[in-house]
């Protein structure tokens, strides 16, 4: 396409070095931001960053240059790009490219290696990367020409952002990095934009008009096709009731009327028993998750699917579709319009059930609730509030106790539950939308996963806001272990934490602390009102846990709520 | 029960390895397995049985479809729309 033409038109040009190539092909691409460390096999990389329009942001360990890019990508909508030298520095980045691949996010990851004569010697600092990373990233590349540069960048960004996107990883060997071309080609992106299925969405539509209680079942894709106005409109026309998956939070927002909340294992009682009593799941960019059916053999028990996904490869995988609806999301969705709908008892009963299992944030007691900090945080943030979630029970209560406006304001590690992703990622988040409140959330345990991105907040000046709920424990497995392993606590006691006021303001980041339910709305407004990064070290009950609970291996109906504070009458 | 599955690939870093790869992991055995050269690319001939009856041959198939640089050739991406089961009352 344009690209290929341009190149090939193009003036033969002086020779340039496989490296230089590279960065000017990220140039080209529009490429804002590269999160990356350097090494020595990239070397020639990073000699050729210096005087490039590319902004470096230089973090303190390759895994947080992984989990950065896909914030950025998260929410940017864009490709996220992350580098990292041979061996040890192309391994760190791994959990984070398992993460993008999880939650089908876009970066490209540029990893420097020994030179092709040296490679499968075990030469020092090198690794299979390529076959290392096989099962954790959309495509990969060894690139053995300095001048196939161009067209493999091209090539990857094309495939990580395509169809359902995902992590791809390009290998370049010290020697093609240093090697001179002066024949570059581009690679001509290929246009493939599915037809859409228009037999699919009319059987689509009949079933909806045959259905009595119809539900719609939104997931992480939503968002990544841009459908979010598309699908509020859907639910708008219909008055069809939505449950939303972890990482299709904000796609429709909280305090919508007919958003029943999040199904599955933390998730909400009005949702959970609308899909248990619905006659007919309108999958729309979802997987059939384990945290979100719960038993797959008892999940939705009484409903037929109809399920709409770019992937093929979703449609049938853990549960028998009746009608397929693949290709763009966006564009499906738009087009289903299965007319009036005699569902109000239906809808009706759904609205009335989550009314009246709202979440209450009256808890008895002096001590912080976490629950009601986290929902004042977002009130107080507005609709330009991002959090970035660790993984936990702060990860949780997040998605139940948060409002979002839209479906950039979570980020979370869905499939993959990640612990150290929060800090990198609000990192990521702040730098692409550097005007929204990004608030990174995060557990004492998680927080120690990637503590040195405080580092990269400071070089940068960042102004990231950081709310760290300390229980002193590992919260999340101290809870299972309570209530499935008959309170054996093993390895979960963190009361020997240091002082994350103190380590905070050794990076050279304003830090204070909260102990007391009467500081919290304060607390969260020096926060945000902070110019430069902050945190907010929070100190709570050790013995707090996360209800409502489907336990593992059960039906979604089968909710344990251990603490009636958490919950509306039942 | 097993069945045999052509494909033709790339001859590109790691296409062997990761059709292998994710045949394996996608809950395959593999019973028996061919490789003819055939110039820029490859023809590969797998024989896979699944490792317990949750194990969904066709599933398989579109898993290998997405695979960048593979095209199943025993049963073209196009035919799989038939496989769908639509179902729509009268």
């Amino acid at each position: 396409m344009t690209v290929a033409t341009a190149f090939k038109d193009a003036p033969a040009t002086a020779p340039q070095s496989g490296a230089r190539l590279l960065v000017s092909t990220l140039e080209r691409l529009g490429v804002e931001v590269v999160f990356g460390y350097p090494g020595g096999a990239i070397m020639p990389v990073y000699d050729a960053l210096t005087g490039s329009s590319l902004k470096h942001i230089l973090v303190r360990h390759e895994q947080g240059a992984a989990f950065a890019a896909d914030a950025w990508a998260r929410a940017t909508g864009k490709v996220g790009v992350c580098m990292a030298t041979s061996g040890p520095g192309a391994t760190n980045l791994i959990t984070g490219i398992a993460n993008a691949m999880m939650d089908s996010v876009p970066m490209v990851c540029i990893t420097g290696n020994v030179s092709t004569a040296v490679m499968g010697t075990d030469a020092f600092q090198e690794i299979d990367i390529l076959g290392v990373t096989l099962p954790i990233v959309k495509h990969s590349w060894i690139v053995r020409n300095p001048a196939d540069v161009p067209a493999v960048i091209e090539e990857a960004f094309h495939i990580a952002r395509s169809g359902r996107p995902g992590p791809v990883l390009v290998d370049l060997p010290k020697d093609v990095q240093v090697g001179m071309t002066s024949d570059p080609f581009g690679f001509p992106i290929p246009n493939t934009v599915p037809e859409l299925d228009r037999t699919a969405i009319a059987n689509a539509e009949a079933l909806i008009r045959q259905s009595e209680r119809p539900l719609l079942y939104v997931g992480g894709g939503v968002k990544i096709a841009g459908a979010t106005e598309a699908l509020r409109a859907l639910a708008e026309r219909t008055g069809i009731p939505v449950v939303s998956t972890l990482n299709a939070l904000g796609s429709v927002r909280t305090d919508a009327h007919g958003y029943l909340g999040m199904l599955g294992m933390h998730g909400t009682r009005a949702a959970n028993e609308a899909v248990q009593e619905s006659d007919l799941l309108i999958v729309l960019g979802a997987r059939f998750d384990d945290r979100a059916t719960g038993k797959l053999a008892e999940f939705a028990p009484l409903a037929r699917v109809v399920h709409f996904d770019v992937d093929p490869a979703e449609v049938g995988k853990l549960r028998r579709t009746h009608v397929p609806v693949i290709g763009d999301l966006k564009a499906g969705i738009e087009a289903l319009n299965p007319g009036p709908l005699a569902i109000q008892p239906w809808a009706g009963r759904c609205i009335e059930n989550a009314a009246t299992h709202a979440y209450r944030y009256d808890a008895p007691g002096e001590g912080v609730y976490a629950p009601a900090l986290l929902n004042e945080l977002s009130l107080q943030a507005g609709d330009s509030f991002i959090a970035a979630c660790d993984v936990g029970q702060h990860q949780m209560w997040v998605a139940q106790h948060c409002a979002f406006t839209r479906p950039e304001a979570h980020l979370t590690s869905g499939g993959l539950g990640a612990m150290g992703y929060g800090l990198p990622a609000g990192m990521g988040a702040k730098l692409a939308q550097p005007d929204a409140h990004v608030v990174t959330v995060s557990g004492d345990g998680s927080f120690m996963m990637n503590i040195q991105e405080l580092a990269t907040l400071r070089r940068y000046g960042i102004a990231l806001k950081i709310v760290l709920l300390d229980n002193s424990s590992l919260g999340l497995v101290r809870q299972w272990q309570e209530l499935f392993f008959e309170q054996n606590y093993s390895e979960v006691d963190l009361s020997d934490n240091p002082d994350f006021v103190v380590v905070a303001q050794a990076f050279g980041i304003e830090a204070f602390r909260v102990d007391a339910r009467d500081q919290v709305s304060d607390g969260i407004a020096r926060l945000l009102a902070a110019p430069g990064p902050c945190l907010m070290h929070v100190l709570i009950d050790p013995k707090e846990n996360v209800w409502p609970l489907v336990p593992p291996g059960k039906n979604n109906a089968e909710m344990m709520h251990g603490d009636s504070r958490f919950e509306g009458d039942m | 029960m097993s069945d045999t599955i052509h494909i033709q690939i790339d001859r590109a870093d790691g296409s062997l390895q990761r059709l292998i790869g994710l045949v394996e992991r996608r809950g395959f055995h593999i019973d028996g397995m061919s490789l003819s050269d055939e110039g820029q690319t490859r023809r590969v001939q797998i024989k896979v049985r699944g490792r317990d009856a949750g194990r969904c041959m066709e599933n398989l198939g579109r898993q290998i479809d997405k695979l960048v640089g593979a095209t199943r050739v025993s049963r073209p991406v196009a035919a799989f729309a038939s496989d769908y089961r639509t179902e729509v009352a009268a």
